[in-house]
């Protein structure tokens, strides 16, 4: 009996190690967390900013530039933004499912939406090509033998848009020799810190009809933590009368000055979501193991008190029996 | 008359002003309350804003600005108030940049553009955060 209790011991002093270690990653995801949400949310004002000067000039008229060039998609690029390290509850294993999902069957993701019903199909064998940000993005993308164009993994916690901007240039580079016909980035979208959703966007070319979607749903994640800003009411204004505006220098400058940054925004708008979901993620994880080791601390006391009970019974039964054998 | 000033990092300011002065790439401008709709390419330089209160400064570097009704937006790559600017360290980054470039002669040039490009924002920053000291 001795030696049970003396195992029992053990292992509630090691769950309760373990506990605290969990406990402190919390923390340390919890404060993390704050900082990665409020750093994607002071970008969402810029973007949405940037995408409504877009749509507007796109109105006036039609331009053709190279970052807005539609062609049948044969190479498809995909950035798959995922986190270094692992301990983050399901945050990999959502994005990198949803990835292969979309892959295995690129036909679908492949198709070029123009206008809200019509679509340019994609035309014969579509190739796909993945840059990793994030070590097991880059993992998953060895072992399922797609080619890795690039890969990032020194990213901060908190990453500035100067970590970002090798990627677009690279990205925007690629799409103007016509490398790819289509880059498409695969994040991590923060809703709320117990609610993620795995995505997939399109950046390149740039296209107001997915613009759009994506604003829409910035919008509906985070109602609740941002008051309309003086650009959102700049939209309904100008959806309601087209305005014409004077271009200084010229409208193809302008367009030529704005359409990388909207690339780099996208792509870093991707990357603070995804480090917002990671650390929402593993502090939802950590609290769970937290709480489980708790939970397993509180069994096996209560074994270890029954053991211990045990065995005092079993030693005063022994005592009054050997008594007992004496005087008689 | 609306202002707001706003980098992909976040929101810099954003008020009632009366005019806006800014450098473009086709010289600095000035807009007033009523102006026509316009879509303009922002160069390096100070930013100068008269509201209510008096004149704020800014050091503003790329991006673009549009005025549509009585709104003027400015998306800039990069900007700073004239006094969060710390010029000692805007010194420090050229410093940095400018040895960078002396030491590495046989660099790609795209390295060298963009070594440039940090000495030139950040010789821009120590010009409007001294001439906002004065």
């Amino acid at each position: 009996m001795a030696v049970n209790t003396k195992i029992i011991k053990r292992r509630i002093r090691s769950v309760s190690n373990t506990k605290k270690i969990t406990k402190a990653m919390e923390m340390v995801a919890a404060a993390k967390m704050r900082k990665a949400v409020e750093a994607a949310l002071n970008t969402r004002t810029y973007a949405q900013m940037a995408r409504d000067l877009l749509v507007k000039l796109s109105q006036s008229a039609k331009m053709h530039l190279p970052l807005l060039a539609v062609r049948p998609v044969k190479k498809l690029l995909v950035v798959l933004i995922t986190s270094n390290r692992g301990l983050c509850g399901s945050f990999n294993s959502m994005i990198i499912k949803k990835t292969a999902q979309e892959l295995a069957d690129p036909k679908n993701i492949s198709r070029q939406r123009i206008q809200h019903s019509h679509a340019l199909e994609p035309s014969g064998d579509i190739a796909c090509d993945v840059i990793g940000i994030g070590k097991k993005g880059s993992d998953f993308a060895k072992k399922m033998g797609y080619r890795l164009v690039a890969s990032y993994s020194q990213f901060s916690d908190t990453p500035n848009l100067d970590d970002v901007l090798p990627i677009a240039s690279l990205i925007i580079d690629a799409y103007t020799k016509k490398q790819y016909d289509k880059v498409v980035v695969a994040y991590t979208d923060y809703k709320s810190p117990i609610l993620q959703v795995a995505k997939l966007r399109q950046v390149l070319p740039i296209s107001e009809y997915d613009l759009e979607k994506m604003f829409l749903e910035l919008g509906r994640g985070s109602a609740s933590s941002e008051e309309s800003h003086p650009a959102d009411t700049n939209i309904q204004k100008s959806e309601h009368a087209p305005v014409e505006y004077l271009f200084e220098p010229d409208k193809e400058n302008v367009l030529r000055t704005i359409l990388p940054r909207l690339v780099e925004t996208q792509i870093y708008q991707a990357v603070l979501e995804s480090a917002a979901s990671e650390h929402s993620a593993r502090m939802l994880a950590m609290r769970n193991a937290s709480d489980a080791a708790g939970d397993m601390i509180d069994e096996l006391t209560l074994t270890f008190n029954k053991a211990r009970q045990a065995g005092i019974t079993q030693e005063i039964a022994e005592i009054a029996s050997g008594a007992a054998a004496s005087s008689s | 008359m609306k202002f707001c000033i706003a980098t992909p990092e976040k929101v810099i300011y954003e008020d009632d002003v009366l005019s806006v002065s800014l450098p473009t790439m086709s010289g600095e401008i000035t807009i007033l309350p009523h102006h026509i709709p316009l879509v303009s390419v922002i160069a390096p330089g100070e930013l100068r804003l008269n509201d209510r209160e008096g004149n704020h400064m800014f050091a503003v570097w790329g991006g673009c600005v549009e005025v549509a009704g009585d709104t003027v937006t400015i998306l800039a790559d990069n900007a700073e108030r004239a006094q969060e600017i710390d010029i000692e360290r805007a010194e420090e980054a050229r410093k940095r940049a400018e040895k960078e470039m002396r030491e590495t002669k046989n660099r790609q040039d795209v390295d060298f553009a963009k070594l440039q490009a940090i000495i030139d924002r950040e010789m821009n920053r120590i010009r409007v955060g001294k001439k906002y000291r004065k």
